[in-house]
């Protein structure tokens, strides 16, 4: 029950406006205390150092170096701008492009801190230099920078085969249409959105002294240099040079190369991107450390028997079955991390779930799925914390919160499409 | 009478097959032997976070028992490597015996007593199988250089004839060796292994060498021991025992089942074994390694002796026994 | 009050030294890891020693960084009140934040890591991984160095923010770490 109240107590203190990660820390640290005494704290120790070994998120501050390198140089606002160019009158180009540029760097890495903090850096200030709605801008970045756990490779992908014992190229190649689609529909979403309302995502000013062809011609130039930064990080590891990690580190070396040819290269400029990187890697890891504080007391006490106890009383019937036990994730996914509830949650309908026959390949990306909207849901999604704690003062929490609201629906509709529809995906719903 | 609840830590997740099984069953004797009155709490590694810190928080007294290796501990405390599974060294059945009826038992609880802890064996997963190669190994300049991922003291054995042992996050494995950023992976055998999917990936499956008897332990921290009344260690002794031993026979049973899997839904899966010249040079390399090892500590000398004798001894009798019955039905077939 | 200023100033530059040698370790760190890249598919060269290193400097990177970040406000908050209040608010959330989360937060993690490196320490342990790196105990001890750091820099939040309450400064947006974008 504490772990329970403790989620209410965080919410509570969460909105005075105190540091999150802190917040969370100092939460736990009483909750925990008064219930288990001090000795709790002496796994503490043991937990930073998991997240220390925790090579997968060295990702994080690599890739967040490559964006404000290339935010620097000014060569990501070349970027987006260009290939906003590209979409010519078509209101909403950027937002576009962001997806699109999101999707690539998914593909990449896995990890959720590193892509929603580096397309903030890379995407949000163009978007708002451009007169973007500020939540239309940072609900396509959240939702763009958190299609890494589902296009592969990913992360929830790997443990949730680790966990039903599914090859992962399996999950692999089942997760890929999902991605499309998800890709997909927030374009489609752009497009609708910005036609009904052209002022929240203006189309970029067409320069009159040039034709249309010249126009796309210097746009596709000068799209190549960073875009070609982003090549050699995806086919680093489709060539095997690197694994997924390792090529973040390519990106930033490489940007910092770019930087080099533009000429924009100084010993200052590396200096200050490591500033600022090392600044927002903290903010990430804060967070982490401040999460794995709450979810430690919310374990001890007793919070994973309580969740338990719900999980058993799902009901035997297939369908009935399925819909509360995506209820439950979506719902829990609101306040626990996703590694928790895979590791927690799965295992106990995994086998109710294959009693019944339900196909674990659909049942798996059901999850996935459902786990990669947890990272999106407020008042806890992380995604929505990382944006935050790289956006101007400008673009409140608020703002977040209301702008991701329909990426959320659009995944819950993919979802729902699967769970009706799953051979629409390549799927079946059982064997 | 008293009621006992002894927290568990293991190193493993939760649900982890076979591994997970041998401490539940454990768990599960030990109740019900006692009538009750010894209760285990097993927390699996999502619960506390450190896989590899089962030896500390049990030494710590922040759990009372753990579900681990001993051969994880080596870069803490040297002679605790030797009590899971050596390259070249004994099969399950040979060392069951050194341990029960040789000096395995004494030896290891001559590392682990002045670390405050008591070591059992906790379960065996048979040998282990060699790994998984993307290319053919024909002969010893296929190994120069290869990039395998493979840890520990079986690692340094390999790269003493040319392999480069590489470290990556368990998460990446799988995209790592699709990718041809490493070459080759060693993890455990056919049950366990099918569940990371390298079988999609890889072609050769070598037969094992470095890990013949891979055997886990229970870990319970002396004072928490001290503590029980003399029936409840007794209890617990048993079920650890019972457990080890049965997790032996379902690795047997649960491999041979994975292996009939893969068979079938793999065909591209061979099985190779190296070259003799690679074990040749590779089993030169184990015993420099050992005598090294030996070298410079009185009890690590002491343990390397002994299961050097034992083997010795024990190998002879497997030879005319069950070495012999099994050339004898690779004939009949 | 002078004396509040001075401590004030003291803790800053404690901070401020945290980021400078977290922002080393984050150069260092991606030419590591550059590097091993590189020489594992140029070369076909691997040494755990090396990849072992890359997350001892990652780790140096965020253990270092937080208490910077602290110092530098780069942590986020969730604003729906905060931004709208008074520096006098502002700063009362702040101290009381710092001294009955961030310090004691701190303390726990300061003392238990401290043991935590100091067993690791008496036993000599090093990577149990072909070619790893020795001393363990150096990369253990900065947990408890990082508890340290951020609990001097929650001190420096309660010093700010007396010198808030007293008028002397206020909490400006270029103050803020937020807005990198
Ligand atoms: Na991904
Ligand atoms: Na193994």
């Amino acid at each position: 029950m504490i772990g329970l109240i403790m989620f209410g107590a965080a919410l509570i203190m969460l909105m005075l406006g105190f540091p999150v990660a802190f917040t969370f820390g100092g939460v736990a640290l009483f909750f925990g205390v008064f219930s288990e005494g001090m000795d709790l704290f002496a796994f503490m120790p043991y937990r930073i150092m998991s997240v220390m070994q925790n090579t997968v998120l060295m990702a994080v501050p690599l890739f967040i170096f490559m964006g404000v390198v290339l935010q620097r140089t000014k060569l990501a606002e070349q970027l987006l701008t260009s290939m906003g160019r590209l979409f010519g009158g078509l209101p909403g180009g950027l937002a576009i492009s962001t997806v699109l540029v999101g999707a690539l760097l998914a593909a990449s890495t896995g990890v959720v801190g590193a892509s929603v903090v580096a397309m903030g850096l890379i995407s949000l200030p163009v978007m708002l230099a451009h007169k973007y709605d500020k939540r239309l801008a940072t609900g396509s970045i959240c939702a763009a920078g958190t299609l890494g756990q589902i296009v592969p490779p990913s992360i929830i992908l790997i443990i949730l085969g680790d966990v039903l014992g599914l090859p992962v190229g399996d999950l692999f190649k089942a997760a890929v249409w999902p991605g499309i689609v998800l890709i997909g529909l927030y374009i489609i979403y752009i497009l609708v959105m910005t036609r009904l309302r052209p002022e929240t995502a203006p189309a970029m000013p067409e320069d009159p002294t040039r034709s249309r062809k010249q126009e796309v011609a210097s746009a596709l130039l000068a799209i190549i240099p960073p875009l070609a930064l982003i090549v050699v990080v995806l086919g680093s590891i489709f060539a095997g040079i690197a694994t997924p990690t390792e090529s973040s580190a390519l990106g930033g070396v490489g940007a910092v190369v770019l930087a080099i040819i533009y000429r924009q290269f100084s010993f200052r400029m590396v200096w200050d991107s490591a500033k600022d990187t090392v600044k927002v890697t903290a903010m990430v890891f804060a967070i982490l450390i401040g999460a794995t504080a709450f979810s430690m007391v919310f374990s001890y006490t007793g919070g994973d028997y309580i969740l338990e106890g719900w999980l058993h009383a799902l009901p035997g019937e297939k369908w009935g079955f399925i819909i509360l036990a995506m209820l439950v994730i979506l719902v829990l996914g609101f306040f626990i991390d996703f590694v928790e509830i895979a590791f927690i949650i799965v295992p106990i309908l995994a086998p109710v779930a294959e009693a019944m026959g339900i196909n674990m390949l659909w049942f798996a990306i059901l999850i996935a799925m459902n786990l990669q909207t947890s990272f999106l849901t407020p008042p806890f999604g992380f995604s929505l914390f990382y944006l935050k704690g790289v956006a101007p003062p400008n673009v409140k929490t608020t703002d977040i919160y209301k702008g991701i609201i329909p990426f959320i629906l659009i995944q819950i509709l993919v979802l729902a499409l699967i769970v009706i529809f799953p051979e629409w995906f390549g799927m079946s719903a059982t064997y | 009478q008293d009621t006992f609840t002894l927290r568990l830590a293991e190193t493993w997740g939760p649900n982890f097959p076979i591994f997970g099984d041998a401490t539940k069953s454990m768990a599960a004797m030990a109740e019900k032997m006692s009538d009750g009155r010894l209760k285990i709490r097993i927390d699996s590694s999502n619960k506390h976070k450190a896989p590899l810190g089962v030896f500390d928080m049990v030494r710590a007294g922040q759990y009372d028992m753990g579900h681990s290796a001993s051969y994880y501990w080596k870069g803490k405390v040297p002679n605790t490597l030797f009590f899971t599974s050596m390259p070249f060294g004994m099969t399950a059945l040979e060392q069951y015996a050194w341990f029960y009826y040789g000096d395995g038992m004494e030896l290891m609880q001559e590392v682990y007593e002045p670390l405050g802890l008591k070591s059992f064996p906790g379960g065996n997963t048979g040998i282990q199988m060699g790994g998984w190669f993307r290319k053919e190994i024909k002969s010893i300049e296929d190994l120069q250089g290869l990039k395998m991922r493979i840890p520990g003291f079986a690692g340094e054995v390999f790269s003493e004839v040319g392999v480069s042992p590489t470290n990556i996050a368990p998460g990446e494995l799988y995209t790592a060796l699709e990718r041809n950023t490493i070459d080759a992976v060693e993890w455990v055998g056919p049950a366990l292994d099918l569940r990371l999917g390298f079988q999609q990936i890889a072609d050769y499956y070598y037969t094992g060498w470095h890990e013949p008897a891979t055997e886990l332990q229970f870990l319970v921290n002396q004072k928490v021991w001290d503590k029980l009344p003399a029936d409840l260690q007794e209890i617990l002794r048993i079920s650890m025992r019972t457990a080890a031993y049965d997790m032996l026979i379902q690795s047997q049973h649960e491999n041979a089942k994975a292996w009939a899997s893969i068979k079938e839904e793999y065909p591209n899966v061979q099985i190779k074994k190296f070259p003799t010249e690679v074990f040749q040079t590779m089993y030169k390399a184990n015993q420099k390694l050992l005598k090294e090892a030996a070298a410079g500590d009185e009890l690590a000398a002491k343990i390397v002796e002994s299961q050097e004798d034992y083997l010795e001894k024990t190998r002879a009798y497997t030879d005319i026994s069950e070495r012999a019955y099994l050339n004898t039905m690779a004939e009949v077939e | 009050m002078r004396w509040i200023i001075k401590l004030d100033e003291g803790l800053a530059r404690l901070s401020n030294l945290c980021g400078w040698v977290a922002c080393a370790a984050m150069i260092l760190m991606a030419g590591n890891v550059f590097y091993d890249v590189v020489s594992r598919y140029a070369f076909n060269e691997v040494s755990i020693g090396m990849q072992e290193m890359e997350w001892h400097l990652y780790s140096v990177v965020f253990l270092l960084g937080i208490p910077y970040a602290l110092r530098t406000d780069g942590h986020v908050r969730v604003d729906v009140f905060y931004t709208n209040w008074s520096n006098k608010a502002k700063a009362w959330v702040n101290l009381s934040g710092a001294v009955l989360f961030v310090i004691p937060f701190a303390y726990l993690i300061g003392s238990y890591g401290y043991d935590f490196a100091l067993d690791s320490y008496s036993m000599g342990e090093g990577s149990g991984d072909p070619g790893g790196l020795p001393y363990r105990w150096i990369i253990k001890a900065v947990i408890p160095v990082s508890a340290f750091f951020i609990a001097t820099s929650g001190l420096g939040m309660v010093t700010f923010a007396i010198r808030v309450l007293s008028g002397e400064k206020s909490y400006e947006v270029e103050h803020s770490g937020e807005g990198l974008a």
